[in-house]
């Protein structure tokens, strides 16, 4: 044993352990995410449940069961016993009839505590007012039921799908065309302010804009009538009648309905293929019902786009900078300043950034901008309000300190040899920084970019300030030039987790997603990281040989 | 490895010459210099002949190193050293102010004691000089490249592997390959810096014997530690002492007959 310590063993046991509990947490944490997270996609079997009620009457509900706890609870009577009474959280649906998807049961209330699977359940989503739990009866048309039983839920699926593809034209013809016109009407009056400001507007100028003016309202009301028809179309498709437990009847529109499925009457196969339906679904829908529902389809592209704008800003910045303080700044005390105030840069509270972000680039830059190239479209900002540009400028700042500090670490490991050998042979500094210096130190410039992805990916504080909002009705990216809008707001998938998790009505409900948005954006973060890893380890591939 | 058979018997060309009769390349006027407030080099005279070999030796901080790298002016890059005197290179005041420093680097080239070659390709590193020149004719290039390892004595090794990697090679390769990179420019002269102090017996040989080749061609300063091998390879050469230019003339006489008390000390292996 003394000699056991005398070694040193015991130190290296410690670090050992220190090791071990970082990566147990850090595994454990991920598990739980992708656990709890990914849960949320299979489908679950549906129960029904005999509830015994104060007046000895029984009460059917139906539902998943969503989550268990022990409930502490005080007998009166006695109260210095404490009775433990498990509860079952049970996610009954049907929110537009109970008022509530979720119910706690006490397990003691449930008759002989025992609960079956409800034979023939539907669950059906909706674009409303959640899921409902039910048994498909009968589907009508115009009032007249048409279709009952077994051939009701053929009946149904086929309109269902006959409704989506109404849906998608309607959807074509709201954001695409129609947003179009818009856009094309607005560019007629900012055409028309701009000519109004230059002195320049006279009848001939009004004439030819009413004239556009006047053919594009008329095209959308065109629009607006085959709208009307797709509308009625949708109506047409009919609505379906469901019994839900306690033997009421709901009908629902066919409209309403984004899909449904039987729980209970899966086999795996058929489950796998619907968790990894829904997940698709999570991946490239649009939320719905304030963000509880839905994908994150446009927040996954918000946080992609800002934390790649933001990469291309930080790198050039961060290396300039270091590749200044590093070959050409003279070392002395103020070098010695301005490396301090860098790495205490990186430990501002991100919020600071976001609050220098709006007092900076929104409110001063971005007010400029708009004086002296938007002035038509004023009063409305276009740059002097949160945006894009902003957000990804703020991150830029944010994580420039690490871009620096690992690209002067890189500047400063290659060898003063290679750095003469180039000036040997008649290079000049600049020549040698560029063509040699900078080649080879290209892998500790990934590192600090891997750091600054991983930071910006992550960062939600100063985004709410500077940009990112709950639901913003067009994605950044889009097809219509310039392709990527540095105006505009995005969503952003930590905004969403906070937004979702917190500042959600639906508390039960949106906890699942919580977690999946959680486990995504951990998976994003990883994947823009494993990119840059892969880039750097290629290149490290090239260097490796000067090491030895 | 070079290819051609060593030949231990290179001997001095400047046989029934002395330094007098020689035509210079390079001549120095009471150069000092100093790192900060200590002086590295105290009022150094000499000429350095053309087409020949020169050495430089003396005990570890003489300011043999120092003095070799002055003639490519790479001591402007510390900060804190500062000259005084002169130095022409073929007449051409070397130290002028109007004069472009890269264009000086570019007629005197340099081969340092670790062999440093740019994590390129060989014939990337070889090229790179005549590039930074704008030259980009392919053709020019190849036969550039080529007539440079061939001079350098690397041809045969690596004309199948120019677009490898130059850090695969080995130390002896490397060193060779640098003296390729540097002749590929064509310089007036070549600076070595201690070129075999980082190699093995053979990679030394096929050196040494190279700086024989090369002299035909170029003048050549050779810094060493390895009093054998100034002998070996030098026509002329200078022992310094202290910062100061303790003896300087043709390498038999040195050898042989030092005049200076110092040198006799030094060479026989008394300090150093």
């Amino acid at each position: 044993m003394k000699t056991w310590f005398k070694k040193g063993e015991h130190w290296v046991w410690f670090s050992a352990s220190a090791v071990s509990i970082a990566v147990v947490l850090v595994f454990g944490l991920l598990l739980l995410i992708a656990a709890r997270g990914l849960n949320h996609f299979w489908p679950h079997p549906v129960y029904d449940f005999q509830l015994a009620q104060a007046n000895g009457q029984v009460e059917q509900i139906t539902g998943e069961i969503h989550n268990r706890r022990i409930k502490e609870v005080f007998d009166p009577a006695n109260p210095s016993v404490e009775i433990k009474e498990p509860q079952l959280l049970i996610k009954t649906g049907n929110r537009d009839v109970y008022g509530l998807d979720f119910r706690w049961v006490s397990e003691k209330d449930i008759v002989d505590q025992a609960w079956t699977k409800s034979q023939g359940i539907s669950i059906i989503e909706r674009y409303e007012w959640g899921n409902m739990y039910g048994y498909i009866q009968a589907l009508r048309q115009s009032g007249h039921p048409t279709l009952l039983g077994e051939a009701a839920q053929v009946g149904l699926a086929q309109a269902v799908a006959k409704s989506h593809r109404i849906r998608a034209e309607i959807r074509h013809i709201e954001k695409g065309v129609i947003g179009g016109i818009n856009h094309e009407l607005q560019q007629l009056r900012f055409e028309e302010r701009k000519l109004q400001l230059a002195q320049q507007w006279d009848s001939a100028n009004a004439e030819r804009i009413e004239q556009r003016r006047l053919a594009l309202q008329g095209q959308y009301g065109d629009l607006q009538a085959s709208l009307d028809a797709l509308y009625a179309k949708l109506k047409a498709e009919g609505e379906v009648v469901v019994r839900i437990a306690g033997d009421r009847e709901v009908v629902i529109p066919v409209s309403h309905m984004v899909h449904f499925w039987q729980p209970n009457e899966m086999h795996l196969g058929q489950k796998v293929v619907f968790f990894f339906g829904s997940i698709k679904n999570f991946l490239l829908d649009d939320p719905r019902e304030a963000n509880t529902e839905g994908g994150v389809f446009p927040a996954i592209v918000g946080t992609l786009t800002m934390v790649i704008l933001m990469t291309l800003f930080v790198l050039p910045m961060g290396v300039i900078a270091a590749i200044y303080m590093r070959e050409y700044a003279k070392e002395g005390a103020l070098l010695r300043l301005i490396r301090i105030s860098i790495n205490n840069l990186a430990g501002v509270p991100s919020i600071v950034f976001g609050i220098f972000g709006l007092g900076f680039f929104v409110y001063v830059l971005g007010h400029s901008i708009d004086q002296l190239f938007y002035d038509y479209a004023l009063p409305n900002p276009t740059f002097g309000t949160p945006g894009l540009l902003w957000a990804a400028l703020t991150m830029a700042l944010l994580t420039l300190p690490v871009v620096i500090v690992s690209t002067e670490e890189g500047l400063s490991r290659i060898p003063r040899a290679l750095r003469e050998g180039g000036l040997a042979l008649g290079a000049t500094k600049a020549e040698v920084i560029i063509r040699i210096v900078l080649p080879m130190a290209t892998p500790a410039i990934m590192t600090g970019l891997i750091l600054a992805i991983a930071r910006a990916a992550g960062e939600v504080a100063p985004l709410m300030l500077v940009g990112v909002v709950k639901l913003a009705s067009e994605l950044p990216v889009n097809l219509t030039a310039p392709f990527v809008h540095l105006d505009q707001k995005f969503m952003h998938l930590g905004f969403h987790i906070y937004d979702v998790g917190f500042q959600s009505p639906n508390v039960e409900a949106a906890q699942p997603l919580v977690y999946a948005t959680s486990l995504l954006l951990v998976l994003v973060i990883v994947a823009l990281n494993l990119g840059a890893i892969a880039i750097r380890n290629r290149l490290r591939e090239k260097y490796k040989a000067l090491d030895n | 490895m070079s290819e051609k058979t060593i030949n231990l018997t290179m001997g001095h060309d400047h046989r029934g010459m002395s330094l007098e009769q020689e035509k210079m390349a390079i001549e120095v006027k009471d150069w000092n210099l100093y790192y900060g407030k200590s002086q590295a080099l105290k009022n150094v005279n000499m000429s350095l002949p053309q087409n020949r070999v020169t050495a430089f030796i003396g005990p570890s901080g003489c300011g043999k190193s120092t003095l070799l790298r002055c003639f490519n002016r790479m001591n402007d890059l510390i900060d804190i050293v500062r000259v005084e005197g002169k130095m022409y290179l073929h007449g051409t005041d070397m130290y002028d102010k109007r004069l472009d420093v890269a264009e000086i680097r570019r007629r005197i080239g340099m081969v340092f004691q670790k062999p440093n070659p740019f994590p390129k390709s060989i014939y990337e590193n070889v090229a790179y000089g005549l590039r930074l020149q704008g030259i980009n004719d392919k053709r020019l290039l190849d036969e550039t490249v080529e007539w440079a390892l061939q001079g350098a004595g690397l041809w045969n090794e690596a004309k199948d592997r120019l677009n490898e990697n130059a850090l695969g090679m080995s130390g002896g390769q490397q060193q060779r390959l640098c003296i390729a990179r540097a002749i590929a420019i064509k310089p007036e002269v070549m600076l070595l810096d201690e070129p075999t102090s980082a190699l093995d017996p053979i990679s030394t040989l096929a050196i040494e014997e190279l700086i024989f080749e090369l002299k035909k061609e170029f003048t050549i300063l050779i810094v060493t530690h390895n009093m054998q091998q100034a002998a070996r390879v030098s026509d002329y050469t200078a022992f310094m002492y202290m910062g100061e230019l303790v003896e300087y003339t043709d390498t038999d006489s040195l050898f042989t007959n030092p005049q200076k008390k110092r040198t006799e000390d030094y060479i026989t292996g008394r300090y150093g």
